[in-house]
């Protein structure tokens, strides 16, 4: 008589996991959709530009300012370079800088955040106040800071770009694992007497991360700005012939006059891969929290 | 019968700091557990059940919570100043506890399996394989069918009622001596709690584990357990065991609970009576008798003095604090008498039955 109510009244759903989910939810969202398809153009330009640049992107290959033309699809700058083929190798900098700083912002914030937000006290303290210090400072203001002490460069951009976003990501992971300290599952795994550190790296992080990879993909819109910004203010790869965005940008300017279509083809690139990223971190938001089940 | 019990509370007090000042939780506690026993605690919510049952595992939340004075033994062995290693090897393998809200006791990203299985290596040398035919088993004798392909579920694809019995499938499997069970079934179904609660008590017989049930509902402990703590504000006012305590309860308190829950029997014709008042505020310390001011029987005694936990036929012999011949206790100076009992209020005028 028993037996029979013991048998799960539900059959189970099939199980597509955690991610499975995820997915299913993120393909019902149209602006994430956009968002992902702009990121998808931005880094197929990215790492095919050696493929599908049709010029070198360094080299003289047209006339002064050319406007667009089939030959040169965006025209041509002053030293007549192709700006089709240094748009492509732009998008390759920013996506290597952009994401190199984000990854390095994550390792940095992510270390810290956890120390504190795992063992709290002392170390706590003292972590968060360094945070509050660095987070006082506009991040930007921060970069430029940091590219004026280490010299220009693609590396020391990455850097000055990771540290003035890590305390951000500090931040949320601390705040997350705070949060998650009294979780019932977190006691529950207490009460059958998990290790302290199996309880953070098992039970607490791996719940603490969905915050984080949201704030990852916004940061990487936002780090995409900040390179395109240090470049325009001169502060750029230490080659002032890079295709960087930003620095093409400062030259674009002077041309707007006479040649406008410049700017906005470098500009279009710029908002395209930061709306791009904008779009898919608030999609993912949405499609990787477990409380906004369907 | 031996003098020493698995587990024994004694004079615990805990304490919570906070800005409003300190909370005083937990204010006295003593109880005995025997080997294999069920003991029920209850009392409405906020009376300390909780606490205490987290004091005795060393959970309280820090460092607001505080074991302020008392002791905790299992087997004789003292909990309260053990160091947090050794306190971890106590939790689960000795001492293993289950939650009210099998929806968020899981956590949501691991699967089943992951989660079984690291529970029984947290304490086992095993390896994984032997760890997974065990918690197949433990998912067959907590009744989850197809348990081969349930382990690689995660906790959202289940039912809050398959849940709770992963969770009751989760503490058993080290064969713990003690279980606390804090209000089990209270966010399930009502059907379903009637299942879960008949597998907690088959599979702790079974095993001879020791259980504290906690619970709001006494219509729950007359089937479950064998004796009951009756609990207000942070301390137990009433005990014995079951079958003493609802035929024959005497303190206002407890009357009250009574009163306020559907009987089977129907005698009282399905009136229910809730207790006027609400508990007191814990922050105040505990100046006399601590239900002074919702109780019907009080007298000015009750306003200055507090009583003690004391036999009610006036205590010849020794107090016996556990097993089915334990002595019934209730700490009142105007204990309800057995014709006041259905009334719910006092047949006299002023307090004054005597002991
Ligand atoms: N973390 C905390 N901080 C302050 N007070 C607390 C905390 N946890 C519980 N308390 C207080 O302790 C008292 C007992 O709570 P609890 O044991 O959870 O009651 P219950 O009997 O419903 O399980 C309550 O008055 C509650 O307000
Ligand atoms: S009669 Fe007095 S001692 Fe007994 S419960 Fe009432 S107030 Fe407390
Ligand atoms: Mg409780």
């Amino acid at each position: 008589m028993f037996r029979a109510a013991l048998v799960d009244p539900q059959i189970a759903r099939a199980s597509r996991g955690l991610w499975g989910d995820a997915a299913r939810r993120l393909r019902r969202n149209r602006p994430a959709l956009v968002g992902l398809f702009c990121i998808v153009l931005f880094a197929l330009a990215a790492i095919l530009a050696p493929v599908i640049s049709p010029f070198d992107p360094y080299a003289m290959n047209g006339s002064s300012l050319d406007a667009p033309s089939l030959t040169h699809l965006f025209g041509t700058d002053l030293l007549g370079r192709d700006i089709f083929s240094r748009v492509l190798y732009g998008a390759q900098i920013s996506l290597f800088v952009g994401v190199g700083a984000v990854v390095l912002a994550l390792v940095i914030g992510g270390v810290l955040g956890a120390i504190a937000g795992g063992f709290g006290g002392r170390i706590d303290g003292v972590i968060m106040r360094a945070t509050d210090v660095f987070l006082s400072i506009p991040s930007i203001l921060l970069a430029i800071g940091i590219v004026t002490a280490l010299g220009r460069g693609m590396v020391q951009l990455m850097f000055a770009i990771a540290v003035s976003y890590a305390p951000t990501f500090a931040r949320l992971l601390r705040g997350s694992l705070l949060a998650l300290r009294e979780a019932d599952y977190v006691v529950a795994a207490r009460t059958i007497g998990a290790s302290r550190m199996r309880i953070l790296v098992r039970h607490m992080l791996p719940n603490a991360l969905t915050p984080l990879i949201v704030q990852a993909t916004l940061v990487l819109a936002t780090a995409i700005i900040d390179i395109a910004g240090l470049g325009f203010l001169g502060l750029g790869p230490a080659d002032p012939r890079t295709p960087e965005w930003g620095t093409m940008l400062v030259d674009a300017r002077r041309f707007m006059q006479t040649a406008p279509h410049i700017v906005v083809f470098i500009g279009g690139a710029i908002v395209i891969s930061a709306i791009g990223f904008n779009l898919l971190g608030d999609g993912l938001r949405e499609s990787l929290d477990p409380k906004l089940k369907r | 019968m031996s003098d020493q019990h698995l587990l024994e509370v004694r004079d615990l007090v805990v304490r919570f700091r906070t800005h409003d000042g300190a909370v005083h939780a937990v204010n006295g506690v003593s109880f005995d557990l025997a080997a294999g026993e069920t003991l029920g605690v209850a009392g409405e919510s906020g009376c300390g059940k909780s606490v205490t049952n987290l004091a005795i595992v060393g959970l309280l939340p820090k460092p607001a919570g505080r074991v302020e004075g008392g002791s905790v033994k299992l087997e004789g062995r003292e909990l309260t100043t053990l160091k947090e290693e050794e306190l971890r090897q106590v939790r689960g393998s000795e001492i293993a506890m289950i939650f009210q809200d099998p929806m968020t006791s899981l956590n949501p990203v691991l699967r089943i399996e992951e989660q079984l299985i690291e529970t029984i290596q947290a304490h086992r040398e095993v390896t994984k394989e032997a760890a997974r035919t065990r918690a197949i088993e433990l998912l067959t004798a907590v009744g989850v069918a197809n348990p081969e392909s349930r382990l690689r579920s995660y906790p959202h694809e289940f039912s809050g009622g398959m849940r709770q019995r992963v969770m009751i499938a989760m503490a058993l499997a080290l064969e713990p001596r003690v279980l606390i069970a804090d209000e089990p079934t209270t966010a399930l179904d009502v059907t379903i709690q009637a299942q879960v609660l008949d597998l907690l008590r088959r599979l702790t017989e079974e095993r001879g584990t020791a259980t504290i049930l906690v619970t709001h509902d006494l219509g729950v402990l007359a089937g479950m357990a064998d004796r009951v703590n009756v609990m207000y504000a942070g301390a137990v006012i009433e005990s014995g065991t079951t079958d003493d305590l609802f035929a024959n309860p005497r303190h206002p308190y407890t009357v009250g609970l009574l009163r306020s829950i559907p009987r089977l029997d129907g005698e009282t014709g399905g009136k229910l009576v809730p207790i006027e008042g609400r508990p007191p505020d814990l922050i105040d310390a505990p100046v006399g008798c601590s239900f002074y001011a919702r109780c019907a029987w009080r007298t000015d005694r009750c306003a200055t003095e507090t009583p003690a936990l004391l036999p009610i036929d006036g205590g010849k012999g020794p107090i016996v604090t556990s097993g089915p011949a334990a002595t019934h206790v209730a700490a009142c100076f105007n204990p309800v008498a057995p014709e006041e009992v259905a009334e719910g209020r006092p047949l006299r005028r002023s307090g004054g039955a005597t002991r």
